[in-house]
C-alpha cells in the first residue's frame, strides 16, 4: 500500500499543472467546494495585535465599485477627488496619524490606499469629523454609498461600510492564513489534512473566490515601528 | 435645564454619601418574570423590588441607590426586537471580551484567565449596582432584588470607598468629572475645560466631534438618553507598586540630574506633606516617582501646577497642559485626558472624555517597612465604570491609542501607561521631564493593574426600562 500511495501522491502532485485539471479546478471543483463548504470572506484591515510595532503604519486598501461603470462615471470620480483635493489633504493633516494616502481608479473602482497609525475606527471617525462632506461627495458615487451618507449622521454604519470594503490582508505565512480562517469559523482545531501547505490550500482558494481582491503580505516598510508624528518630529517638520 | 428624572442616577451622580457598593452579576432566569421585575423596579409603587434610582430624586434623598446595566445578551434575553438590537454599536454587540486586544487585556489580563462569573460572558445579562451606607443595607437590597426569581445571581463584586477619597496605590481620587452643557451641577466648580456636550454621555444629543451623532437604537424610548458603560474589575498589585517606587527612588538617588526632580532640601517638605518619619531623600523620591507616573502627587496636587512640591492650596481641578508643563506627556492622567494640550490627533482633544465611577475593593494597604516578602496579600483593586455615549469613540479610543500605544505624542509613542498599561518590565519605559529640557528614563515597570473581569453594558433611561418591561414578544 505505501508504494501505491507514493504513486498516487506523485500523480496528484503533477495534476495542477495539466490544462485539464486547471479547467476542472477553476470551473467545476472550486464552485463545488464553495457550495459544499461555504467560506465566509475574511474581514479587511490589519490583523488585531497588541504589539506597538503592529499598530503603527497600518495599511488601508479601500476598493469602492463605482455606480456608473463608464468613462463618464470614472471621470466623475476623478473630478470628485480633484475638486476636493485641498480639503482632503487638510483633513488628513488634521487627523494627524496618516503617513500616506492615495486615490486611484482601477477598472470601475475608486480606490483609496493609505497608511495610518493606531486604531482603524479612530482614524475613520476623526476623518469624518474633519471632512465628512468630502467623504459624502465621493461615497455618493459608489455602489451602496447612499445608505451611509451623510456620514456624520451615520458614523457607526459608515465606519462599518468602509471596513467592509477594506481589503483582507493575507498574512505572510499560510499557517497564519489558516489561523484566520479557523478563527472566523470559531474553530479551535488545527487545520485538517486537506490544507496541506505544500499544495495550494483549499481554504486559500475558496477565500480568494469569496474575496477576489486582497492585499498580500504585510508590505515593506523602510522605517518600521515609527508613527507619523515621530518621523515629523525627527525631521523638524512639526507634528 | 435638562430633565434628569429620565436618567439613571449613577450616570451623572457619584452617590458620595453611599460608600458601600455591591455589583450583582445576573442572568435572566425567565424572560417574562424579568420584564415584570423591570416594570416593578420603576413603578414607584412596588417596593418589594428595589426601585431604580433616577437622576432626580427630589427632596427625599434615597437611603440606598439601585441602578442597572444590560449587556447585549441581556437585551436579547429580554426579547428586544432584532431590528433594535442591530442598531447597537458593534463593540457593544461583540462584548468586552472580543475587544481584548484593543483594551490591552492580554497576558495576565486576558479574558480566558478571568475568574467566575466573567469566564462565561454570554451568561452575564444584567449588572445591578447597589449603593448603600453600610453592608446590612446592601444585603437587604440584594435580597429584595433576587426575591422574585427573575434573575439568577452568577456572582458579585463589592467594594467600599476609603476615607478621604483615597484609592489603592495611595492616590487621592474623585477629583474630576466632566461637566456637561445643560446640566445644573452646583457641586463642581470650573476646571478650565470646556463644558462637555451632553452627547458625550447620552445618546441622542450633540457630541464633542462637531456634527457627529451616534446612532440611537430605536424605538426612541429604548435608545434616547441611554449610555454605555465599560465595567472593569481591575486588580491592583499594591505591593508591586510600592516596591517599584523603592527601586526607582534608589535609581534616582544616584542619578546626576536628580536635583532637577527634587531640589536639594525638598525632601523635608515632601515628607512633611505625606507625614513620612523620619524624612529622607529616598522616601521623598518615592513620592516624586509616584507623582510623575500619575501626573498628580498622591495628595491630588496636579504636577501641571506644582511639579516641585505637593501644594494643598492649588486648585486640583483647574489646569491645562502646554509645552512648558512639567507634567510628563506619558503620565496617567495626561494620557487619559490630554485636555487642551497639543496632541497628534488634533480633532480628538476633549472628545474621548468619560464619566468615571470607581470604588476600591480589598482592604486598604498599610505598608509594612519591615518588608512584605512572604506575606500573602489579599486581592485589591478597583471596580471601575467608564461611562460614555460611545464605547468605541471614547473608552476604546482612549484605551488603545492613548493608554497603550501613546500615539498622541511622539515622545511617548511605543510606551504604555505607566500605572494602568499592559507593561512588560523587559521593554517598558517612562520619561521624567527635567527643568533643563532633558529627561530621565525609568525602566522596568511591571504590570501594576490587571483586568480580572468586566462587561460592556447599556445603561438604559427610565423610559427604556419601561419599554423593556412592556415587551411582549
Amino acid at each position: 500500500m505505501p508504494d501505491n500511495e507514493g504513486l498516487m501522491d506523485r500523480f496528484v502532485d503533477r495534476l495542477p499543472e495539466t490544462a485539464f485539471f486547471k479547467f476542472v479546478a477553476a470551473r467545476i471543483l472550486t464552485p463545488l467546494w464553495a457550495w459544499w463548504t461555504p467560506v465566509k470572506p475574511l474581514p479587511g484591515g490589519p490583523h488585531p495585535s497588541f504589539q506597538h510595532g503592529d499598530n503603527v503604519q497600518c495599511m488601508m486598501n479601500l476598493i469602492m465599485p463605482l455606480k456608473d461603470k463608464s468613462p463618464v462615471g470614472r471621470a466623475h470620480a476623478a473630478m470628485a477627488i480633484s475638486q476636493h483635493k485641498d480639503a482632503i489633504f487638510a483633513g488628513l493633516n488634521n487627523v494627524g496619524t496618516v503617513h500616506f494616502a492615495r486615490f486611484v481608479i482601477v477598472g470601475d473602482n475608486i480606490c483609496m490606499f493609505s497608511v495610518y497609525d493606531g486604531d482603524f475606527t479612530n482614524y475613520i471617525r476623526d476623518f469624518i469629523a474633519t471632512i465628512g462632506e468630502v467623504f459624502d461627495a465621493v461615497v455618493g458615487l459608489v455602489e451602496g454609498g447612499e445608505k451611509v451618507i451623510p456620514c456624520d449622521k451615520n458614523v457607526e454604519a459608515f465606519i462599518q461600510w468602509v471596513h467592509e470594503r477594506d481589503l483582507y490582508q493575507v498574512p505572510d505565512t499560510p499557517t497564519d492564513f489558516l489561523r484566520d480562517q479557523e478563527r472566523l469559523n470559531g474553530d479551535k482545531a488545527v487545520a485538517p489534512v486537506n490544507d496541506d501547505l505544500t499544495l495550494l490550500p483549499r481554504k486559500m482558494v475558496l477565500q480568494l473566490r469569496a474575496n477576489a481582491n486582497v492585499s498580500l503580505g504585510s508590505g515593506y516598510r523602510a522605517y518600521p515601528g515609527y508613527s507619523v508624528a515621530q518621523v515629523r518630529k525627527q525631521l523638524g517638520l512639526g507634528w | 435645564m435638562f430633565d434628569l428624572s429620565d436618567l439613571q442616577g449613577n450616570v451623572l451622580r457619584g452617590y458620595k454619601d453611599k460608600p458601600y457598593v455591591r455589583y450583582l452579576i445576573l442572568e435572566i432566569a425567565d424572560r417574562v418574570v424579568a420584564r415584570r421585575w423591570l416594570a416593578a423596579a420603576i413603578s414607584g409603587r412596588d417596593h418589594d423590588v428595589p426601585q431604580i434610582t433616577s437622576g432626580d430624586w427630589g427632596k427625599a434623598k434615597p437611603r440606598t441607590c439601585f441602578n442597572i446595566g444590560l449587556t447585549y445578551e441581556g437585551l436579547r434575553a429580554l426579547g428586544t426586537p432584532g431590528s433594535s438590537l442591530a442598531m447597537f454599536p458593534n463593540e457593544f454587540i461583540e462584548g468586552i471580551t472580543a475587544r481584548a486586544l484593543k483594551l490591552g487585556d492580554v497576558g495576565a489580563s486576558a479574558p480566558d484567565t478571568w475568574p467566575s462569573p466573567f469566564n462565561e460572558p454570554k451568561r452575564i445579562h444584567l449588572i445591578a449596582t447597589i449603593y448603600a451606607e453600610n453592608v446590612a443595607q446592601l444585603d437587604q437590597v440584594q435580597q429584595r432584588a433576587l426575591d422574585r426569581n427573575a434573575l439568577t445571581l452568577l456572582g458579585m463584586r463589592e467594594g467600599n470607598n476609603f476615607d478621604g477619597d483615597f484609592v489603592h496605590f495611595g492616590y487621592r481620587d474623585n477629583i474630576m468629572q466632566p461637566r456637561f452643557e445643560g446640566i445644573h451641577d452646583p457641586e463642581r466648580h470650573a476646571d478650565g475645560q470646556p463644558l462637555a456636550p451632553l452627547g458625550t454621555v447620552l445618546l441622542g444629543h450633540p457630541t464633542n466631534l462637531e456634527g457627529l451623532q451616534w446612532r440611537v437604537p430605536q424605538p426612541t424610548q429604548l435608545g434616547h438618553n441611554g449610555t454605555f458603560n465599560a465595567f472593569r474589575v481591575l486588580k491592583q498589585d499594591v505591593v508591586g507598586f510600592e516596591n517599584y517606587l523603592d527601586q526607582a527612588a534608589s535609581d534616582l538617588l544616584t542619578h546626576p540630574k536628580v536635583d532637577e526632580v527634587l531640589p536639594p532640601g525638598g525632601e523635608l517638605k515632601v515628607c512633611e506633606v505625606f507625614e513620612i518619619e523620619p524624612p529622607s531623600r529616598h522616601a521623598a523620591l518615592r513620592e516624586v516617582v509616584a507623582a510623575y507616573l500619575c501626573g498628580r502627587w498622591r495628595d491630588g496636587t496636579p504636577l501641571a501646577l506644582s511639579a516641585d512640591m505637593p501644594d494643598a492650596n492649588v486648585d486640583r481641578a483647574k489646569f491645562d497642559y502646554d509645552e512648558s508643563s512639567r507634567c510628563p506627556y506619558g503620565a496617567h492622567i495626561r494620557r487619559c485626558n490630554p485636555r487642551g494640550g497639543h496632541i497628534v490627533q488634533r480633532v480628538a482633544n476633549n472628545s474621548r472624555r468619560l464619566v468615571r465611577r470607581g470604588v476600591p475593593y480589598g482592604p486598604a494597604y498599610k505598608r509594612d517597612k519591615s518588608g512584605d516578602a512572604g506575606k500573602t496579600e489579599p486581592e485589591r483593586g478597583l471596580l471601575g465604570n467608564f461611562i460614555g455615549a460611545s464605547l468605541g469613540a471614547q473608552f476604546e479610543a482612549m484605551s488603545c491609542d492613548w493608554l497603550n500605544l501613546g500615539l498622541q505624542d511622539p515622545r511617548i509613542t511605543g510606551s504604555n501607561d505607566p500605572i494602568t498599561g499592559t507593561n512588560d518590565p523587559a521593554t517598558s519605559w517612562f520619561d521624567l521631564p527635567l527643568k533643563s529640557g532633558g529627561t530621565i528614563r525609568l525602566r522596568g515597570l511591571p504590570e501594576f493593574v490587571s483586568t480580572r473581569g468586566g462587561a460592556y453594558t447599556f445603561l438604559p433611561s427610565l423610559s427604556a426600562i419601561r419599554y423593556l418591561g412592556s415587551l411582549t414578544a
